[in-house]
């Protein structure tokens, strides 16, 4: 019992017998036919959930594309800004700032995340849920607040940088991944942490070598929305990089990144500007879309490996 | 492959040969110093981790004392006026909590309903597609669902799907009131869309892990396909479904700039869900940027943010709270006395039934 | 080994954020440092262009959004015959602007109402010089079906539209048929524009001073509890176009690109006037005295005068520590307020009068170096 792995309840297994007294009482009740019937009406319930649920989803995509895809037009993905009215808009610079800056907060947040991660999942004690909390609650914080925070750490006292918009990216996925590393760990069924207990491993070694690899696909797509998440936030940035017309490759320069694009282009009257921020909309959306995708293959294939 | 064995030994050893006994020594050794780096590793992690919350904490505490000390705890109940120096947040809380219910409301039966289609009901043909499609929605950034509200989604509401609301008989009481499109009922379908992704994925996500053997018993007894999710599925699946609920809810009651396109900003207390209102995020967003610097106003707002912050440790604690009070039929906690199942072998010191983590 | 990624991950990360903080980022110009002789002003006439020779000067500013269209274009516009000069201008907002320049993080600031006192008190970098650079008006845009195209409306009006007194169409204006509700569209975040009006209503309205409480303009909306409020210019502007019924404060500039129909307003020579480029001209061209405490235009004299008129001011810092710094950004925004204005009438901007623009000529004469000789002779 004092070594016993770390009880927890996700683990599927819902006592049978708890089912098995669930489903007589039911099934003393109604017949064959009765149930057949409920069941159908649930799943055209749940097709009407369906396609509720695709609604503002068809509607949003269509209408990111009708108003983004004009402005994809000679080199909207390579050229900088110019003012209203003068031709060869681009966003370029934004792109390549937005890669900048969510690339060094991923190098920033993972590692962190997945250690801290680690810890909750392999002391289980006062001090994990704590931290288990404050990463629920963190996830709660309105990103304009995170926004505040980097501009009192960093721009306070180095100025505006593309690293200060990466420490506000990464406080905002600090969270989100903790608690996502976690639920994947504990997804894990029993029998492998038994199998490793039973080789005589400490705990530790039992999480590191065998949980982890077993987890590592839902940890790699929890990371990854976590990013997705993050790519599309404009309020983190608005008080850290300040913006940039002009390409800049140096993360401690002002820069600029693509959700400043769409905030800045698409509150504006001109023509011009409101073609630009739904094209960088649509650019964003692509990118992301395309991370997941990667998300997914990557982790089928490490679930390939691994099973 | 040393990486299973523990330091503390291991099977087949023969520890009679001495350049065995050196090499087991100096093993040991080094997997015991990558222990203690990894250890170093953990710790440092769950250091950073609480140092940047810790940090967080401080900073928004430092900055919204002047405006805390202001107001005090009445804070919570008066209204919101920066020209008679009232820093109050009372609407802005009414605001948060019924545009995060009307989005719960929305998202939650849709996404669960969702989810169990994709994950147990529809054939696999149908499901893949349609799984990558509702998590497409997650990718679009808050801003531009916002701006989709205000441009598509408000001349929707104020000419077809208000007036329509009005009209139903029993439902007046909740909607009556000029019909203006931006309201509360519109920024928590906005909410709802955005959280619906985080739902319908962590739900999906855990229904797809629960045993095998469960539903084989299920069916095993004569079960039909729907009863084998509705009994044994679903709820063996909840753990994933309330953290599902619980990060979409976090993302709802922080949500600020998309908020702030449909709610209408007005500062008085909705009286019903058409009314335009405001929410603590809503009302940071809008009033952070211009406040001057150093003055009691953005002391007030970075109050706002706090206030915003208490109300999500609320909630989260409130949910956990009702997580202990345990239902009747669930399975009991610790080591299992007698075998609980004829199908499942009960391995004395390990729970095979679901207990809670500390 | 798996085992050996997590330390080497955290020394990258913990490396990177070491280097980052080491190196700080620095908002001024990469230029050597010319050494000026006492009693000569290296920078030679103001109005002259820069000199080409020098080494690239690379300018950052913040502030209004309002202004950024015209100034990033006057910029574009000086960059074509002065190319070693460029400018990075990031509209994060007035306050924002301020704090920045307070904070010595940017070269100028940006803002629609010029710093106070207390403003000024917080500077780090010393006196700062502050100068008109663009000239706007607020329009009153409405959308009612079937009104005639040129309402009148008067400060009382306007009040009680905005009190949430009246709030039917047909009280305002006979002619318009009874049953169309009156939408009060105001910012829901702080504004140059709301300023603007509630500094009218305060001049013109003796209800609106009574409910409002105060007699000094503000920024943020005073009655955010009636009506409806949208977020920036986009926000009223979308808001109104597809509200029947609706009316709101729009930048001018903003709602002659959506052709919007705009209310007459009842000036203080008693004449109705719409808001054109030429009536906000007239607005700048009558202020008398003009600067940075002595700024306000809402609500001016003169016949064709349009009452919902502001100018945009450029906050620099009088000594200016690198010489070339300070004179490429003299004669940028001497340039910009005189020969610059060309860019304003094609955007919707009112250019600025004579009068105005030598205000900001004399302004920008009194940039010094660090030991406090003047930069520019003339």
């Amino acid at each position: 019992m004092t070594d016993a792995p770390i009880a927890f309840e996700s683990s599927p297994s819902l006592s049978a017998a708890v089912v098995r007294r669930a489903l007589v009482r039911d099934t003393a009740r109604r017949s064959l036919a009765r149930r057949r019937l409920a069941g159908r009406v649930a799943t055209s319930l749940c097709t009407v959930a369906l396609c509720i649920s695709l609604v503002p989803l068809v509607a949003l995509i269509a209408y990111i594309i009708s108003r983004g895809l004009p402005a994809l037009s000679g080199g909207f993905l390579v050229h900088t800004p110019t003012p209203e009215g003068i031709p060869g808009n681009g966003i370029g610079n934004a792109i390549v700032g937005t890669l900048i800056i969510v690339g060094l907060a991923m190098a920033m947040a993972v590692p962190v995340g997945l250690a801290a991660s680690l810890f909750v999942v392999e002391r289980p004690g006062k001090l994990s849920g704590a931290l288990r909390f404050a990463a629920n609650v963190l996830t709660g914080a309105p990103s304009i607040a995170i926004g505040v925070f980097a501009y009192a750490v960093f721009v306070v006292n180095f100025g505006y940088s593309g690293l200060a918009g990466s420490f506000a990216l990464t406080v905002l996925m600090l969270p989100i991944m903790l608690r996502f590393n976690e639920e994947a760990m504990f997804t894990v069924p029993a029998d492998l942490w038994e199998a490793g207990l039973a080789l005589g491993s400490p705990r530790a070694r039992v999480v590191r070598s065998v949980v982890l690899r077993s987890a590592l696909p839902g940890i790699v797509t929890g990371n990854l929305l976590a990013m997705a998440r993050a790519i599309g936030e404009t309020a983190p940035l608005i008080f850290t990089i300040f913006g940039s017309q002009f390409f800049v490759f140096r993360p401690t320069s002002p820069m600029s990144a693509m959700p400043l694009t769409i905030y800045d282009n698409a509150t504006q009257a001109y023509p011009d500007a409101q073609q630009t921020a739904w094209g960088t909309a649509l650019v964003l959306m692509v990118l992301v879309i395309i991370l997941s995708v990667v998300a997914r293959v990557v982790a089928a294939h490490l679930n390939r490996k691994t099973r | 492959m040393s990486s299973l064995l523990a330091p503390d030994g291991f099977a087949g050893a023969d520890p009679s040969s001495p350049v065995r006994g050196v090499r087991e020594a100096l093993e040991r050794r080094r997997a015991r110093a990558h222990g203690h780096v990894y250890a170093v590793v953990r710790w440092a992690g769950a250091g950073i981790f609480a140092a940047v919350f810790v940090t967080l904490l401080v900073t928004l505490f430092d900055q919204a004392s002047a405006a805390l000390g202001h107001m005090g705890i009445a804070i919570l109940w008066t209204g919101w006026n920066p020209a008679k120096n009232q820093y109050g947040a009372g609407v802005f809380i009414v605001g948060t909590l019924l545009t995060t219910l009307v989005a719960l409301v929305v998202a939650v039966p849709i996404g669960i309903g969702t989810a169990v289609l994709l994950s147990e009901l529809a054939p696999r043909w149908i499901a893949a597609p349609f799984t990558l499609m509702v998590e497409f929605l997650a990718a679009v950034p808050s801003i531009v669902v916002g701006l989709w509200g205000l441009i598509v989604l408000t001349p929707l509401f104020a000419t077809h799907v208000e007036p329509f609301l009005k009209k139903v008989p029993l439902l007046n009481v909740l909607f009556h009131g000029t019909a203006y499109g931006a309201s509360v009922l519109l920024a928590g379908v906005v909410l709802a869309v955005m959280i619906l992704p985080t739902i319908v994925a962590l739900s999906r996500v855990a229904m797809s892990g629960v045993a095998v053997a469960d539903r084989e018993a299920g069916l095993a007894l004569g079960a039909t396909r729907w009863q084998v999710v509705s009994k044994a599925v679903v709820p063996g699946a909840r753990r994933g479904i309330r953290a599902s609920i619980t990060l979409a809810m976090g993302r709802a009651l922080g949500e600020a700039i998309a908020v702030a396109l449909v709610i209408g900003n007005n500062t008085s207390l909705p009286h019903s869900l058409l009314s335009p209102g405001a929410t603590l995020g809503s009302a940071i967003v809008n009033s952070f940027s211009e406040a001057t610097p150093g003055s009691l106003e953005k002391s007030g707002v970075v109050a706002l943010v706090v206030v915003l912050l208490a109300i999500s440790v609320l909630v989260n604690a409130g949910g956990q709270l009702l997580l202990r009070a345990r239902k009747p039929g669930l399975p009991p906690r610790g080591p299992v006395t007698e075998s609980a199942s004829p199908i499942m072998p009960t391995v004395p010191g390990v729970p095979d039934t679901a207990g809670t983590t500390t | 080994m798996f085992k050996h990624r997590f330390p080497i991950l955290v020394t990258i990360g913990v490396v990177a954020l070491g280097a980052a903080a080491c190196s700080s980022s620095s908002s001024s110009s990469t230029t050597t440092v010319t050494t000026a002789q006492p009693g000569s002003s290296p920078g030679g006439a103001l109005g002259g262009s820069a000199d080409t020779s020098t080494p690239t000067v690379s300018l950052t500013g913040a502030g209004a959004s309002s202004a950024q269209p015209f100034l990033t274009r006057a910029f574009y516009d000086y960059n074509r015959s002065n190319p070693n000069v460029t400018v990075n201008y990031s509209p994060t907002g007035s306050s924002v602007g301020i704090s920045d320049i307070q904070a010595n993080n940017v070269n100028f600031g940006q803002s629609e109402i010029p710093m106070s006192s207390s403003d000024l008190a917080k500077a780090t970098g010393g006196p700062i010089l502050q100068l008109p650079i663009d000239l706007g008006g607020v329009a009153i845009s409405y959308n009612v079906p079937g009104t005639p195209k040129n309402l009148h409306l008067n400060g009382n009006q306007l009040a009680q539209i905005y009190l949430g007194k009246i709030t039917d169409w047909h009280q305002i204006d006979s002619s318009i048929p009874s049953g169309i509700h009156i939408v009060a569209v105001h910012r829901a975040d702080s504004s140059g524009p709301g300023y603007d009006l509630d500094q009218y209503l305060i001049d013109t309205s003796p209800t609106w001073v009574t409910a409002t409480g105060t007699t000094t303009a503000s920024k943020t909306w005073p009655e955010a509890n009636v009506g409806i409020g949208q977020q920036l210019n986009s926000g009223v502007a979308t808001y109104v176009k597809q509200t029947p019924g609706a009316i709101g404060f729009i930048e001018y500039s903003y709602a002659l690109q959506n052709k919007f129909t705009n209310a007459s307003l009842l000036n203080k020579a008693g004449a109705y006037v719409a808001p054109t480029t030429a009536s906000i001209a007239a607005a700048g061209s009558h202020a008398a005295n003009l600067s940075a405490s002595n700024y306000n235009i809402v609500n001016g004299t003169g016949r064709g005068t349009y009452p919902l008129a502001n100018f945009s001011w450029s906050l620099i810092y009088q000594k200016q520590k690198m010489i070339n710094t300070g004179i490429a950004l003299g004669k940028l925004l001497d340039w910009v307020s005189s020969t610059g204005q060309r860019n304003a009438l094609p955007l919707g901007y009112a250019p600025l009068p004579a009068n105005v623009q030598a205000v900001a000529h004399a302004t920008l004469l009194k940039l010094e170096d660090s030991t406090g000789s003047a930069l520019f002779s003339s």
